[in-house]
């Protein structure tokens, strides 16, 4: 993974609606999960609202407030439904 | 041990390799499995595909039984959890906890599928008998039970028969 994108991963209801499951997405500069999820609002305006999508960074559950840096793996999808 | 795999499983045979694995030290073994079921009350599923994250399904599950490890004195925690397409009426998840004592065992089995079903990243679609297909919404009621588990004073249960 490069320092100037980050690795974006759609699942479920979210990749139906994204039409796709993984995506490089340029990042040069850190970004907080909730500043990055309104910028994925504007890029898919089918997903709105964004605030109810969870985010996971390199594999790990974070808040909205968590930052996300060039290189990292960031999973968004609807709340988890297993079990 | 956490496995994540779409092939079925034996629960026979995965409570006794745990009790030979525990032989000794459990005095109990307490066990759970979820299954397929119909998830609305007038009309039958037909299927259920569950979508993972593979390699973060199995970390956070992990998490979740060191956690319980910490929790509760138990011997061996043991998951299981299926991924693909799953017909009516199969194995989804089983989780089986060797522990000395029976109070520690249901509780740690417990916590561990009420916190498994809010951060395991799994997500089921279901197809119904009549074709309608549709992605599953995280119920409020299991939110609020792992919330209970992260909040609740603990009363530790030192019974001393199994």
């Amino acid at each position: 993974m490069s320092g100037t994108a980050i690795n974006v991963l759609y699942f479920a209801q979210v990749a139906e609606q994204t039409q796709r499951r993984q995506e490089s997405w340029p990042l040069a500069e850190p970004i907080s999960g909730a500043d990055w999820l309104n910028l994925l609002e504007q890029r898919y305006p089918q997903l709105a609202p964004t605030k109810r999508l969870k985010l996971a960074v390199n594999q790990f559950h974070v808040p909205l407030s968590t930052v996300i840096n060039p290189g990292d793996e960031v999973a968004v999808f609807e709340p988890v439904t297993g079990g | 041990m956490v496995v994540v795999q779409h092939e079925d499983f034996d629960t026979a045979a995965l409570t006794r390799q745990l009790r030979e694995r525990t032989a000794g030290q459990a005095g109990a073994v307490v066990t759970f499995t979820g299954y397929v079921r119909d998830y609305q009350h007038d009309t039958p599923t037909q299927s259920l595909f569950l979508e993972h994250y593979p390699g973060m399904c199995e970390r956070e599950i992990e998490t979740i039984c060191e956690t319980a490890r910490q929790r509760w004195d138990v011997a061996e925690i043991l998951a299981v959890h299926r991924y693909g397409e799953l017909h009516h009426k199969e194995q989804i998840v089983f989780i089986a906890v060797a522990s000395a004592h029976r109070g520690e065992a249901f509780q740690a089995c417990e916590y561990v599928i009420d916190a498994l079903k809010t951060r395991a990243p799994f997500w089921k679609r279901e197809t119904l008998a009549d074709g309608r297909r549709f992605w599953v919404e995280q119920r409020e009621s299991d939110a609020s039970k792992t919330d209970q588990w992260n909040t609740e004073t603990h009363h530790d249960t030192k019974d001393t028969a199994p």
